[in-house]
């Protein structure tokens, strides 16, 4: 054990991303120095900047690099370090590793191993629970396959190991109860290698409710409130919040005191989280688990309770007793957090890796914190979790915090990967949200949000103007030849200069402007542009162009730079971050090929893309086949008349000066007719199988 | 560093002579714009439909579609063939454009007028713009679409026209490249435009080429036989080889070009732009009202200058000789310049003035440019004891042999020899551009009918007849009306006597598009001139 008296100096942050960034920003504060710890693609990372000394482990994956506890101890002794604290996850609840710790002479900043063993196991902390006098429902345990109970239904089997959801059965019915069992069993045999289960009622449309507890070794603990997390996808937090609005002050008190007492009851040291759930009738309470950790909702409880939850982690680890009693504690109005993640959640909350072009989070004032371990450039890959920031707002009420949030988060800008942002704008401005009417279901029950429509209306047009401008500055400055004159200067104008776009949803934007000449530009002038907006007028089957139906927006570009244009559309002053991001070198700059511009005004965000002036069709798609490259045999017809083929499939072969030669389609096609069979001489340039590319080419 | 000090304007933007003239200039403009706005839509609305039909593009969509985006394109020639028999604008579109950040001479035939075909103002327009290319070093694209010439007018054009071709490959001589875009028909003498070309590319299944058409197969071999087999998009890139690449539909064409362009490696010769371009400090739209709408009326041609010139910074040569003629040094948009403005007519100071500059500027490889206000050299006994014929002979010596580029900017009237002392049409400028109150002519049309009508009476006086008053009058006012028509910007615009009326305000931009041309070509000037008269 470490002496009481200790004073940690040096601390190891075994963990990465947004939580290590966190856990530096404390240590450093209390003057405590820091040493990180990274993995190969981590090399450059936020959280390796915000240490003092940073230690490689090597690897990409978990295995590979910050779940290898002996080379995070080897790193800690190596680099003087005199304490580790695990973050959250990757080691942060492996009792065999924390003993590790301390046998190796350091301070362990968390609970002792034994308590992370016994609150490690839901059965063994349940037991814990009930005997400590915890409000909760009952339990039934599972033994050797045999139901040691009645089963009331709804019922749930959960795994007594592990987390997340996995080995876990809604059972509605008694006939459904036995399969369930046996599956929720292999599944958490084979996810956590232990299958026990068991068994406790059911709450429909409950809520997750947790109590922050810290405890010292000298018997101290107190609880700092209530933290409400329900709104989850598959059982992962989405929003959090500090207090909760949905419980009564008597479940609160029962909530905390049982939270308390369970504490008390293992001589619990350190931060950790009693989790329940709490039903939407009568207020049935069920025990989940506890936590030996910092939580990621963490903050929330700092915003409200002015704590630091990582210094006080570093008192009890160093010994000292808490510094403060419940008495101290007191609840200063509401904090909301929100979890970004590089996840769509319109497309079932598919995982988005890649590189973060701009990070920036909207509106950083009073009230607003930003926990992140990523800035410009970082990379998203699928080795780690998917957070990308935390966004927490504090209020005096919850309304107002909502507000504050979904405000930052309008004007925030993630750009390279897909987040769920704007679903998250979508919650906090959600009625059944902001009634604080939110079971763990009501994601499912309001699938809405996670396909918000994006800015509409004048928004969206400045929007895009802001994309046209901006990429119309880049035109111009890339005019090495006549830089000087005016943008789409003409002495005979038929037409104005033209941009197609196309919107995340598919659609295309068209844009017309005709930039007024810039006959004086060294007075007060600006830029002005006439913009119409829509498609241009097409002829018809007679050649007539349709009626210009079009609106004409009227457009001042007040400031202009390379990643921000001013615009005033019909007297209304917008500010629009831009950012352009180049497909591939060379294939756009004479407008063959995509760009796409990331737009963010204080309305939200917009990713566009530019349409390509230009179609890239092969040379033998123009000429409706290949042709053959020398005067040869062919050996080989592999395919007939009538037939589909795909791009790069082998239609013939054909042997030339001793060699062979593929002859493959360029592009999917339907074949019209095999001009040669095996055996058959061809000449250089022959059309050897004839394609249709339905391109109407 | 720069050239020169800034010009103080003292041109009262608010008086009512300002106003009232700017008004007259507002009303000539409307005219010109008026002019313009016809020229896309000649060919008449009914082949303009019928050409979309087919899915093709106007010639100036084409090249909207061709140029880099958000570049400007100066169109030349544009209201050619105004006042003639031909269309106004002659159906062609020809100008310069930027392609893949490389100024190009780019012209187009326009299909919807009499199917593309030549007429007799549409060579003399080519041959312009062929002269344009060679001599500013301008890489060529051509979008071709053309049923050849105009065959009832044959007479008029068949001789002349074949200099076309003739200036194709003597620029692919001089190493500047040629590129022809096939849209469509290629015929008889058109066929030799992709025929002389380095690059063809051609439109599949739009895009023909063919010395005779199946009509003239038939007439002349009694050969049937379809487009495509006899000069289709596909046989030429397959069989004949006259197609270099060919393209799946025009924009397809357009990508091409741009390729082939995006490969010249193309460097410009000249030094390009070495000064600041700082906009003047005057605002360049009242050079709208700066010059007078009616050319009699004199005006102070430093108050263009003011407005043309970068940072209306200007260092006068010689100030205080030969006032009427305006020498010194300045900028466009970066562009070191050499003027030479009129402010009243040549004396005997003026012309040497006029012939020391020149060879200074010659000396320097400095770029010439001719402001033109000028009723003539001065008469009298008084100036032709002084030597005028003498001292205007250096002037025109100077400009003759001068081989720095020179533009015209006609800002008023360019009567007489003076015209020529100031590098008119004849003398080659490499660019001439009007305002639109500009007049050109011998002299003025009151002096030419009241020549007319001393030398009418004198022939009168000479027989011993009486004059018939009252036809004279009639006479003499016939002919000042007739010279007066003759002598406005559009007459002069449609013959080809420039390169475009543009509007004034747009002169800085005009003029530094046609400067950057010609830096496209190595800027030398002359070592050698001819004798000197002293």
């Amino acid at each position: 054990m470490s002496p009481r008296d200790h004073v940690i100096e040096r601390l190891l942050i075994a963990n990465r991303g947004e939580i290590a960034v966190r856990v530096a920003r404390s240590a450093h504060r209390l003057g405590i120095g820091t040493v990180g710890v990274y993995s190969e693609p981590d090399r450059n990372a936020l959280h390796v900047d915000s240490v003092d000394v940073a230690v490689a482990l090597g690897g990409a994956t978990p295995g590979e690099s910050y779940l290898r506890g002996d080379a995070v101890i080897d790193a800690a002794l190596a680099t003087g370090a005199d304490a580790i604290h695990p973050g959250y996850g990757f080691l942060a609840e492996n009792a065999a590793f924390a003993r590790s710790v301390t046998d190796a002479g350091l301070v362990w900043v968390g609970p002792t191993p034994d308590q992370i063993t016994l609150l490690g196991d839901k059965v063994a902390a349940k037991r814990a629970a009930l005997a400590a006098g915890v409000p909760t429902t009952s339990m039934i345990e599972v033994v050797d396959g045999r139901i040691d109970g009645d089963v009331v239904f709804p019922a749930l089997v959960k795994a007594a190991a592990g987390g997340g959801g996995r080995g876990m059965r809604v059972v509605r019915s008694a006939d459904e109860l036995a399969e369930a069992v046996a599956a929720a069993s292999r599944e958490a045999e084979s996810a956590f290698g232990d299958g026990t289960v068991f068994i406790e009622p059911y709450l429909e449309r409950g809520r997750h409710v947790e109590v922050q507890i810290v405890g010292d070794r000298h018997g101290n603990v107190v609880h700092l409130g209530e933290r409400e997390c329900s709104i989850q996808r598959r059982n992962q937090k989405v929003v959090e919040e500090s207090p909760s609005a949905g419980i009564t002050p008597e479940t609160r008190v029962a909530l905390c005191d049982g939270a308390v007492a369970l504490a008390r009851h293992v001589g619990y040291e350190g931060a950790g989280t009693v989790e329940f759930m709490v039903g939407a009738a009568g207020g049935t309470i069920t025990f989940l688990e506890v936590n030996t950790r910092l939580q990621v909702e963490h903050p929330v409880t700092e915003a409200v309770t002015g704590l630091d939850l990582v210094e006080l982690q570093l008192l009890v680890a160093a010994g000292e007793p808490l510094p403060i009693a419940q008495g101290d504690v007191t609840i200063d109005g509401h904090a909301i957090e929100v979890r970004v993640v590089a996840e769509d959640p319109a497309a079932g909350w598919m995982p988005s890796t890649g590189t973060i072009g701009r990070f920036a989070i909207g509106d950083v004032g009073d009230g607003i914190r930003i926990d992140t371990g990523v800035r410009d450039g970082s990379v998203i890959s699928s080795d780690y979790d998917s957070l990308v920031a935390k966004v927490i707002a504090h209020a005096p009420t919850r309304a107002g915090a909502a507000r504050r949030l979904a405000r930052a988060l309008r004007a925030s800008q993630i750009t390279g990967i897909r987040t769920n942002v704007e679903s998250l704008v979508a919650i906090l401005g959600e009625a059944d949200y902001l009634a604080a009417d939110t079971p763990t279901a009501y994601l499912d029950e309001h699938a809405d949000v996670l396909t918000p429509p994006g800015p509409s209306g004048d928004d969206q047009v400045a929007l895009l103007l802001g994309a046209v401008f901006a990429l119309e500055q880049e035109h111009r400055a890339d005019d090495h030849a006549t830089p000087f004159a005016p943008s789409g200067w003409r002495n005979l104008r038929t037409q104005g200069q033209r941009q197609v776009w196309i919107d995340p949803g598919g659609g295309q934007l068209h844009v017309e402007y005709e930039m007024a000449a810039a006959w004086w530009s060294r007075g007060a002038t600006v830029q002005s542009a006439t913009v119409r907006l829509g498609p241009w007028p097409e002829p018809d089957e007679t050649g007539a162009l349709a009626p210009d139906e079009r609106s004409v927006r009227s457009v001042r570009l007040l400031e202009r730079s390379s990643n921000r244009q001013v615009i005033e559309v019909d007297g209304r002053r917008q500010a629009i971050d831009v950012e352009v991001v180049r497909h591939s070198a060379g294939l756009d700059d004479d407008g063959v090929g995509a760009v796409t511009v990331n737009v963010r005004s204080a309305a939200g965000s917009l990713t566009l893309v530019r349409a390509p002036r230009f179609v890239l069709h092969d040379a033998e798609s123009a000429t409706g086949g290949p042709i053959s490259p020398l005067p040869g045999t062919v050996i080989a017809v592999h395919v007939e008349a009538g037939e589909a083929v795909v791009d790069g499939q082998v239609l013939m072969v054909v042997e030339a000066m001793k060699m062979e030669h593929k002859i493959v389609a360029a592009g999917d096609a339907t074949v019209t007719e095999v001009r040669f069979a095996v055996g058959d001489r061809v000449d250089t340039g022959d059309l050897l199988v004839a394609l249709d590319h339905g391109d109407g080419a | 560093m720069t050239i020169g000090t800034p010009i103080r304007s003292r041109l009262d933007t608010r008086s009512a002579d300002y106003r009232q003239n700017l008004a007259a200039m507002e009303q000539l403009w409307e005219a010109v714009a008026e002019q313009l706005s016809s020229v896309p839509t000649i060919g008449g609305q009914r082949y303009v439909d019928r050409h979309r039909t087919r899915g093709k593009m106007l010639v100036r969509e084409r090249i909207e579609a061709l140029i880099d985006p958000d570049t400007p394109f100066l169109e030349l020639s544009p209201l050619a063939g105004w006042g003639t028999q031909d269309p106004v604008g002659v159906g062609s579109a020809c100008g310069i454009g930027v392609v893949e950040g490389i100024e190009c001479a780019i012209t187009g035939s326009d299909m919807t007028y009499r199917g593309g075909s030549a007429n007799p103002t549409s060579w003399k327009k080519t041959a312009r713009f062929n002269e344009i290319a060679r001599e500013n070093r301008l890489p060529v694209i051509v979008l071709n679409e053309s049923a050849g010439a105009d065959l009832p007018r044959q007479a008029d054009l068949f001789i002349q026209g074949g200099a076309s071709f003739r200036d194709l490959t003597q620029l692919s001589k001089l190493g500047i490249p040629t590129i022809t875009m096939a849209f469509g028909p290629n015929t008889a003498g058109g066929a030799y435009t992709p025929g002389m070309s380095d690059y063809t590319v051609f439109v599949k299944g739009k895009g023909t080429a063919y010395l005779g058409g199946p009509p003239l197969v038939k007439m002349a071999i009694d050969e049937i036989v379809d487009e495509e087999t006899l000069g289709g998009a596909e046989m030429h890139s397959r069989t004949s080889g006259l197609s270099d690449y060919l393209a799946v539909d025009e924009m397809d064409a357009i990508r091409i070009t741009r390729s082939i362009v995006g490969h010249l490696g193309w460097r410009k010769l000249g030094p390009g732009a070495t000064e600041p371009d700082d906009p003047p400090l005057y605002d360049p739209a009242e050079l709208l009202g700066c010059a007078s709408a009616d050319v009699r009326i004199p005006f102070d041609i430093r108050e263009v200058l003011a407005r043309l010139l970068d940072g209306s910074r200007f260092e006068e040569f010689k100030p205080l000789y030969g006032d009427k003629l305006v020498c010194g040094w300045g900028s466009i948009h970066g562009f070191p310049v050499g003027i030479l403005g009129n402010n009243g007519i040549l004396f005997s100071e003026e012309a040497s003035k006029a012939a020391q500059f020149i060879q200074l500027c010659n000396k320097r490889d400095i770029p010439l440019a001719f402001l033109h206000n000028i009723t003539g050299f001065m008469v009298g006994s008084k100036a032709e004891q002084g030597g005028i014929i003498r001292n205007g002979a250096k002037m025109i010596n100077a400009v003759s042999n001068s081989t720095v580029p020179h533009f015209n900017l006609m800002v008023g009237a360019s009567y007489g020899a003076g015209n020529y002392g100031m590098a008119g049409k004849a003398y080659n400028p490499r660019f001439i551009f009007s305002w639109p109150n500009h007049r050109v002519a011998v002299m003025g049309p009151k002096q030419l009918a009241g020549v007319m009508e001393i030398v009418a009476r004198n022939a009168a006086a000479g027989r011993g007849i009486d004059v018939d008053e009252e036809a004279l009058a009639a006479q003499t006012a016939g002919l000042e009306a007739q010279i007066e028509h003759e002598s406005t910007a559009l007459f002069s615009t449609g013959r080809l006597w420039d390169d475009g009326i543009i509007h004034p305000a747009d002169s800085r931009t005009v003029m530094g598009m046609a400067l950057s041309a010609v830096h496209s070509n190595a800027i030398e000037g002359a070592t050698e001139y001819g004798v000197w008269r002293h």
